[in-house]
C-alpha cells in the first residue's frame, strides 16, 4: 500500500518543494480573496465583526507595546545622543523610529500573536469539524464568508492599530524624554515636526495595511488547510504564527527598501 | 444577533475615527503638505553646483523658513531649481539666493536675501542674482595650496636667514614692540592732548567762519589789504612816507609850515586816501578776487571739510592702538 | 430516470497508491430511503463527497437530474447543490452562531425572506426536531444528540430534493440512537424526498431503509431491500451481519 521507501521529510530538496508549494497557494488563495471581495453580495456585518475581532480588541495591546517601545527608544536614545549633546534629538528619533518602523512592525507582530493565531485555530477547528464542508455544501463560497472579512478587515485595522501605536508610541517617549529626563520641551517637539514627515506616516501606515493582508492571509490559508483533528488545529495555529511573522520581517525588508 | 452586529459596528466606527482624528491632527502639527498648508507659488533659481540640495530643502528668509525645494533638474549643464514660495511672501526682482549650511556638518539651505525693489517676482519668476555655495572640496584644495605656498616660502625663509639675521630681525621686532608700546604710552598719555588739539582746531575753524563772515560784510583789514600787491605795496609805501613825516614832525620841523611849503606831498596823501576809498567801494560790489572768496560758499564747505580731516586723523590715532596691540602679539609668536 | 435521483456510473477515485473507490455503479432512487453500509475507512465518505462534489473524482461518472456534475464548474455545481442537504457526522454548527441562526443561516443566505418569515420556519423547523426553546443556545452547550436534530434542521430548512447523512448515528448512545433513527424516518415519511445514508451500523440502518447497498473494497458488492441483504448468501455481507450478533443474545433481527 505505502512506498516501501522511507521518505526523508526533512531533505532541503522536499523542503524548498514543499514552501514554493505553500507559495503558490497562499498566492491562489490571495487571488480568490480578492475576486470575492469584489463579488456581490458583500458580507459586510461579516467584515464588522472581524474589524471589532481584528481591531478594537488589539487595541489595548498595541496601546500597551506602542507606549512602552516609545519609552524605551526615549531612554535608550537619550543615553547615546547625551554623548554629543545631542538630546534634543530624542523626540524626532522617536518620532521617526516608531512611525516608519516599530509602529507598523510591532503592530502587525502584536495582531498575529493575539488574532492571526486565533484566525488559524478557528478556521482549523471549522476543518476538521466539516463547518468549512458545511459552507461548501450550502453552495456558500467559504472563502467569501471566512477568509474575506478577515483580510479585509486587518487590511483596515491595521493603520489604524498602527496610528494609534505611532501616537501613543510618541507621547510615551515625550514622557520619558520631557517629563523624566528633562528634555527642553521645546527642542523636543520642533524636532519631530522638523524632522518627521507626513510620508513617513503614511508609508508608515501602507507597511501597515500590506501586513495586515500578509498576516491575516497566512493565519486563514493555514487554518483553512488544516488536517488532522485537534493536534491539526495546535500544529496550524503555531504555523501561522511563525510563518505570518517571518512574512511580515521579510515584506518589511522589501517595502522599505521599496519606499524609503 | 443584530443588536450585537450594531454595537461591534460602533466600536469599529469609534475606533477608526480615533485613528482618523490621530492622523489629522499629527498632518497638522507636521503641517507641511496638510489641507491646511497655504499654496505658494513657484520660483526657479539656476545654480553652477547644487550639490548638497534635496527635493524639500527649506528655503529660508532672515532665517525663517519661506518655502522648500519643489524640484532639481538639470538645465544644460547647470542646475535648475524650482521653489515654491508660501504666498504670503513677497520676494523683490533683485534678490539673491544663495547656498548655506548649518555648521560644517549641518544640512544645506537656500537663504534668500531680499533686494530693494518694488517689483516683486511672480509665479514662475526667475531669482538671477545666484551666490554659488563655496563648494567645500574646492575649499580645502584652496587651503590645501596654500599652506603648502606657505609651508615652501617658510622653507626658503629658514635657508635664507641665518643665526645672525635672526637675531637682528628678533632685535628689530624688539624694537618695533617697544617702539609701539611706546606709541601707545604716548598716545594714552597724550590723549587729552589731541582732543585739546582738535577741539582747539575746531574753535579756530568757527573763528575762521566768523571771520570769513565779517569779510563778506566788508568789515577788518584784510578785505582792504589783500585786493592787490600794487595797492599794499603803495600802501606800505605811503605809510612809510607818512613815518618819514611823522619823524620829520617829531624831529621839530614844524608841521604846518612842512605841509604848507611842500604842495605836492600833500596832492599825493589825497590821492592816495582817494584810492583807498575807492578800494572800499570795490569789495563791497563783491569785485576782484577777495570779494568773490568772500563771497563762495564753497570756501566754507572746503573750510569745514579739512576740520573734519583733522579730527578723523585724530580718532586714526586711537583705532590703530588694538593694531598695534596685536602687532605686538604677533611679533612675540614670530 | 424519474425514479432514479442519484446514477453513479463506474467512479474510481485513489489517493496516493490507495484505490478507495474502485468503480462504484449505484442508482439511488427518488423519495426513498437508501443506505450504504461499509466498514469504517472503506471510502463510504469519500462517496458521499464525491457526490455533493466536495472531492472531485479521477474517473466516472455522476449524475444528479440528469446532469453530469463532476465535470462542471464551482458555480455550476453551486446550482447543483442547492438541491442538497446534509448532516454531517457531527452535524458541523457554526460554533460562532446560536442554534437559531444555524438553521436560519441558509435561509438568509439563499432565500430574501424578511426576518418575520424566517423566525417562523426556523421555529417550525426547530420544533420538527423536538427543539423548541433552545434556539438561544450556542453549539457548544449542546449533546452529541441534540447538535444532530439541529444539522437535521438545518440541511432540511430550504426544502431540498436529497438529503444527504454521513454516519447519523455514530457517537450516540443506543437510545438517542434510535431517536435520531426514528426522527430520520418519521420525516422522510412527511417530506417524501431523497435519502442517502452512509453508516457502518447495519442493525440501526435496517429500521429505517428502503434500500441497502453494501460497500466493500471500494465497489457495491451488493442492492437490494434490507430484506434481500440479511439473506444474502455473499461471505463479505455475511461476515458484516455476523459481526453484529452478541452471543447469549438474540438482538438484531427486525
Amino acid at each position: 500500500m505505502y512506498s516501501k521507501k522511507p521518505i526523508n521529510y526533512y531533505s532541503p530538496f522536499l523542503q524548498i518543494t514543499k514552501a514554493l508549494k505553500e507559495l503558490g497557494s497562499i498566492g491562489a488563495m490571495f487571488l480568490e480573496t480578492v475576486y470575492q471581495t469584489f463579488r456581490k453580495p458583500f458580507k459586510l456585518n461579516y467584515i464588522f465583526k472581524q474589524m471589532e475581532f481584528i481591531g478594537v480588541n488589539s487595541s489595548v495591546i498595541v496601546i500597551i507595546t506602542g507606549v512602552f517601545t516609545g519609552m524605551v527608544l526615549a531612554l535608550q536614545s537619550y543615553h547615546g545622543f547625551r554623548k554629543f549633546g545631542g538630546e534634543g534629538l530624542v523626540g524626532a528619533t522617536v518620532a521617526l523610529s516608531m512611525t516608519r518602523e516599530l509602529g507598523p512592525v510591532l503592530t502587525a507582530l502584536m495582531v498575529t500573536g493575539r488574532a492571526g493565531s486565533a484566525m488559524a485555530a478557528e478556521l482549523g477547528t471549522m476543518r476538521v469539524t466539516e463547518q468549512i464542508d458545511a459552507l461548501t455544501v450550502m453552495a456558500l463560497n467559504p472563502v467569501k464568508y471566512l477568509v474575506v472579512p478577515r483580510v479585509v478587515a486587518a487590511f483596515f485595522m491595521l493603520p489604524v492599530l498602527t496610528i494609534i501605536s505611532d501616537f501613543v508610541g510618541i507621547i510615551g517617549g515625550y514622557i520619558v524624554g520631557v517629563k523624566l529626563l528633562g528634555i527642553n520641551e521645546g527642542a523636543f517637539i520642533t524636532k519631530i515636526i522638523k524632522h518627521l514627515d507626513l510620508d513617513d506616516i503614511y508609508n508608515g501606515l501602507i507597511k501597515a495595511a500590506c501586513f495586515g493582508i500578509i498576516l491575516s492571509l497566512v493565519s486563514c490559508y493555514k487554518g483553512f488547510y488544516t488536517s488532522g483533528g485537534a493536534e491539526g488545529v495546535g500544529r496550524s495555529t503555531t504555523e501561522a504564527v511563525v510563518v505570518s511573522s517571518v512574512s511580515i520581517l521579510i515584506s518589511d525588508y522589501v517595502l522599505t527598501s521599496l519606499m524609503f | 444577533m443584530n443588536n450585537r452586529m450594531v454595537s461591534s459596528e460602533l466600536k469599529v466606527g469609534i475606533m477608526i475615527l480615533i485613528g482618523i482624528l490621530i492622523l489629522f491632527y499629527m498632518s497638522f502639527r507636521i503641517g507641511k503638505y496638510g489641507v491646511f498648508s497655504e499654496h505658494g507659488y513657484e520660483l526657479t533659481a539656476v545654480f553652477i553646483n547644487a550639490g548638497g540640495l534635496d527635493v524639500k530643502t527649506p528655503v529660508k528668509i532672515a532665517g525663517v523658513e519661506a518655502g522648500k525645494i519643489k524640484k532639481i533638474s538639470l538645465d544644460g549643464f547647470k542646475a535648475l531649481i524650482t521653489l515654491t514660495i508660501r504666498g504670503s511672501v513677497r520676494i523683490p526682482v533683485d534678490s539673491r539666493i544663495s547656498i548655506r549650511s548649518q555648521g560644517i556638518l549641518g544640512d544645506k539651505f537656500l537663504e534668500i536675501t531680499p533686494g530693494n525693489d518694488q517689483k516683486i517676482l511672480a509665479q514662475g519668476g526667475k531669482i538671477q542674482d545666484v551666490v554659488e555655495a563655496p563648494d567645500f572640496d574646492q575649499l580645502f584644495a584652496s587651503v590645501n595650496g596654500a599652506a603648502k605656498n606657505f609651508g615652501e616660502t617658510m622653507g626658503e625663509l629658514k635657508g635664507i636667514i641665518s643665526e645672525k639675521e635672526k637675531a637682528n630681525i628678533r632685535k628689530s621686532i624688539e624694537n618695533f614692540q617697544e617702539a609701539s608700546g611706546d606709541f601707545k604710552n604716548l598716545i594714552k598719555e597724550n590723549k587729552g592732548n589731541i582732543s585739546r588739539v582738535v577741539s582747539n582746531v575746531d574753535e579756530t575753524m568757527s573763528g575762521l567762519k566768523l571771520m570769513v563772515k565779517d569779510v563778506e560784510s566788508g568789515k577788518g583789514t584784510l578785505g582792504l589789504l589783500v585786493k592787490d600787491e600794487t595797492l599794499y605795496n603803495d600802501a606800505r609805501e605811503a605809510v612809510n612816507v607818512l613815518k618819514t613825516i611823522s619823524a620829520e614832525i617829531d624831529q621839530g620841523k614844524g608841521t604846518l609850515g612842512k605841509l604848507v611849503k611842500d604842495e605836492a606831498l600833500y596832492d599825493e596823501t589825497k590821492a592816495t586816501i582817494a584810492n583807498i576809498k575807492d578800494l572800499t567801494d570795490g569789495i563791497k560790489k563783491g569785485e576782484g578776487t577777495l570779494g568773490r572768496l568772500a563771497k563762495d560758499d564753497s570756501l566754507f564747505i572746503e573750510t569745514e571739510k579739512a576740520a573734519k580731516k583733522v579730527q578723523k586723523a585724530a580718532e586714526g590715532i586711537q583705532e590703530m592702538t588694538p593694531v598695534t596691540i596685536l602687532g605686538t602679539i604677533f611679533g612675540m609668536f614670530f | 430516470m424519474e425514479d432514479v435521483a442519484i446514477r453513479i456510473v463506474d467512479l474510481q477515485k485513489s489517493f496516493g497508491e490507495q484505490r478507495v473507490l474502485d468503480g462504484i455503479n449505484l442508482e439511488v432512487e427518488a423519495g426513498k430511503i437508501t443506505v450504504i453500509i461499509g466498514k469504517s475507512g472503506g471510502g463510504k465518505s469519500v462517496l458521499l463527497k464525491n457526490v455533493i462534489g466536495l472531492i472531485k473524482p479521477d474517473s466516472g461518472e455522476i449524475w444528479i437530474d440528469g446532469v453530469e456534475t463532476t465535470s462542471l464548474s464551482e458555480r455550476d455545481m453551486n446550482n447543483i447543490r442547492m438541491k442538497f442537504g446534509m448532516l454531517f457526522q457531527e452535524a458541523a454548527l457554526f460554533d460562532s452562531m446560536d442554534l437559531f441562526d444555524n438553521v436560519a443561516f441558509p435561509l438568509r443566505e439563499h432565500t430574501k425572506m424578511s426576518e418575520n418569515e424566517i423566525t417562523s420556519t426556523v421555529e417550525e423547523r426547530l420544533k420538527q426536531v423536538g427543539l423548541t426553546g433552545f434556539s438561544e443556545k450556542m453549539p457548544s452547550e449542546l449533546s452529541g444528540g441534540m447538535r444532530k436534530r439541529v444539522g437535521l434542521a438545518r440541511a432540511l430548512v430550504l426544502d431540498p430534493e436529497i438529503i444527504l447523512f454521513d454516519e447519523p448515528t455514530s457517537a450516540l448512545d443506543p437510545i438517542i440512537s434510535l431517536t435520531i433513527l426514528d426522527l430520520i424516518k418519521q420525516t422522510q415519511t412527511y417530506f417524501k424526498k431523497t435519502y442517502l445514508v452512509i453508516s457502518h451500523d447495519i442493525l440501526g440502518m435496517f429500521r429505517i431503509a428502503d434500500k441497502v447497498a453494501m460497500l466493500y473494497n471500494g465497489k457495491i458488492i451488493e442492492y437490494g431491500t434490507p430484506h434481500d441483504i440479511k439473506r444474502s448468501t455473499n461471505e463479505a455481507t455475511k461476515e458484516f451481519l455476523n459481526a453484529t450478533k452478541i452471543p447469549g443474545f438474540t438482538g438484531g433481527d427486525l
